[in-house]
């Protein structure tokens, strides 16, 4: 992948992530129920997503075409 | 002994050993370097940047007014986990690119970055005196919660005055003589504690006051319906509000000078591991959010009266926990403010050494501007010391406004990297009108359209102004903006043509 188009997923995919934590698209989420894990439904949705930041960023970390440069 | 006294004799502790650490990691290092007390020498590992990272953000706000936002406010509480979540992400670009430009031109600041860029003068005063300003409330929020925790772990027994005095009588001992090594290796030990003290205590106040959360929840749910829900009835931030706050704290994270200039103190790789390792940090405050909504059944918030005192005073009077308990919670709270307020500090005298002084007096030795710096970081140290102790209130309010203040900075940043027609005139004047938006609403009319955080009317309206006055006035100098811009690019072809040499 170059690095342009790398950028770009990035860029598009934290935009994405973005829009799971607001308005419109949080009121999916904005409820108490179900309780998931001991936390109520809007407390788990923002915990989940932020655990997919964090294995959206490691996949983009190994597919970047500047770490592989360095090497 | 008295549960105070023990509580007493380990925050004292925690604060002997803090102010070691920073001593002794300053030693062996060259004491007259610029590029030392500033970067670190521009060589920090993972381990460290990380800390230093959460360190910083993971302030006294964090400690006290994380879970007192929770208890007080509920639902919108989730907010603090979404923009750390979120606000950390451009990082893993515009980071080690900022790097980059700050190996090729020696810069060490925010306002040296812009300054170079836009070549204006006038800029990097603005810069300098407005992230001054928005430093000291930050650092008086921070003060203010180091005394809060003296007052009620000792019951007390040392004056609010006293508490804030003492600890920062420490942090500027140590950012003054070991800069930024001291406050990255403090930051280490007292990420360390923050996060062990905030898993254990905390699971353990909700523990003994519910049984496990599910009960807790179900009790708010049935006692304040709407309380963990956006904008419904009962419900205490409205969809607007929540959304644009989100984004203004997620954009203004990074344009912290104390966080933007970790990109020139650490090598490009630490800083996209730090990207990948930062959600973690957020898991740390969930404790902290569930020791506030555990508070919500035992006091009323009218009753506590300072709802950030609610995680202090569910260890002190609720729960008959042990003296060593209340030591470790007083601790880890310093441990939180303390890792905050030296980098502000060292940040602080940077930017407003980098951007006033600096641009007022010519011709100054790298001697004496350590000089001026160590004496700016106890200059900050007093100002911010008064605020929080006569300040009063209002002091949150003035928070938010600095956050408000610190996105302004964003759209020059970004078109600095990004865009070659942004021109100084044009980043002036968006600031300008960017930051007045943000007062107005913040302080004199607070009624904003739609709901709308204030710092994102401003933010919209800077944009705007931003870019309008850009294409009105004459393109920048090129060969600076250019390399800027394309910094990525060139050092590749650099790469290539020494590899050409060699053969």
């Amino acid at each position: 992948m170059s690095r342009k188009k790398f950028q770009r997923a990035y860029w598009i995919t934290v935009l994405l992530l973005l829009s799971s934590f607001i308005f419109p698209v949080f009121e999916l989420a904005n409820k108490p129920y179900p309780i998931i894990m001991g936390l109520p439904f809007s407390f788990f949705w923002v915990c989940l997503w932020t655990f997919i930041i964090f294995i959206a960023v490691i996949i983009f970390h190994f597919i970047d075409p500047d770490n592989k440069r360095e090497e | 002994m008295e549960q105070w006294q023990i509580a007493l004799i380990m925050m004292i502790g925690y604060l002997a050993i803090a102010l070691a650490i920073g001593i002794f990691s300053g030693r062996g290092r060259d004491k007259e370097s610029l590029t030392e007390f500033t970067v670190a020498g521009r060589n920090l590992n993972l381990f460290v940047t990380w800390f230093l990272m959460g360190g910083a953000i993971f302030s006294a706000f964090a400690f006290l007014g994380a879970p007192g936002w929770a208890f007080s406010r509920g639902a919108p509480a989730l907010y603090i986990l979404a923009y750390l979540a979120l606000g950390i992400l451009p990082w893993y670009f515009i980071g080690p690119k900022i790097g980059k430009i700050g190996r090729t031109f020696g810069l060490y600041s925010l306002v040296g970055f812009l300054k170079k860029r836009f070549n204006s003068k006038a800029l990097a005063i603005i810069i300098g005196v407005i992230s001054f300003f928005a430093f000291i409330q930050y650092l008086a929020i921070q003060l203010k919660g180091m005394a809060i925790i003296f007052d009620v772990m000792t019951e007390g027994r040392i004056p609010f005055w006293l508490g804030a005095l003492i600890a920062y009588a420490i942090v500027v001992i140590y950012v003054a003589t070991g800069g930024l090594r001291a406050a990255a290796w403090s930051d280490v030990f007292q990420g360390l504690l923050m996060i062990v003290v905030s898993w254990t205590v905390g699971l353990m106040i909700v523990n003994k006051l519910n049984n496990g959360t599910n009960s807790m929840f179900e009790n708010i749910i049935a006692d304040k319906p709407g309380f963990l829900e956006i904008g419904a009835e009962g419900s205490t931030m409205s969809p607007m509000a929540f959304t644009t706050l989100i984004i203004v704290s997620a954009i203004g994270l990074l344009m912290w000078p104390h966080l933007f200039s970790r990109s020139y103190s650490s090598k490009s790789k630490a800083i996209k591991q730090t990207v990948i390792a930062y959600p973690i940090f957020t898991l740390f405050l969930i404790p902290l959010l569930l020791v506030g909504f555990a508070g919500v059944s035992v006091i009323s918030v009218e009753e506590l009266g300072d709802p950030d005192q609610i995680l202090p005073y569910l260890v002190t009077t609720i729960l008959d926990l042990p003296g060593i308990v209340y030591g470790l919670v007083g601790a880890a709270a310093l441990a939180a403010a303390m890792s905050s307020s030296d980098v502000i500090t060292h940040s602080a005298s940077l930017e407003f050494t980098d951007g006033v002084i600096r641009n007022m007096k010519k011709d100054l030795s790298d001697k004496e501007v350590l000089f001026i710096m160590r004496i700016a970081v106890v200059t900050v140290g007093a100002l911010a010391y008064f605020v929080a102790v006569f300040g009063g209130q209002g002091l949150i309010a003035l928070l938010a406004g600095a956050y408000g203040s610190i996105v302004q900075f964003a759209p020059g940043v970004y078109s600095a990297l990004y865009w070659k027609r942004a021109t100084g005139p044009g980043v002036i004047t968006g600031l300008i009108t960017g930051f007045a938006v943000n007062v107005y609403y913040q302080m004199i009319n607070t009624d904003t359209p739609f709901d709308i955080h204030a710092g994102t009317l401003g933010l919209i309206a800077n944009i705007i102004v931003f870019i309008a006055v850009s294409y009105l006035t004459k393109p920048q100098n090129m060969e600076i903006a250019d390399r800027y811009v394309n910094i990525n690019e060139m050092e590749e072809e650099t790469i290539i043509l020494n590899r050409e040499d060699v053969n």
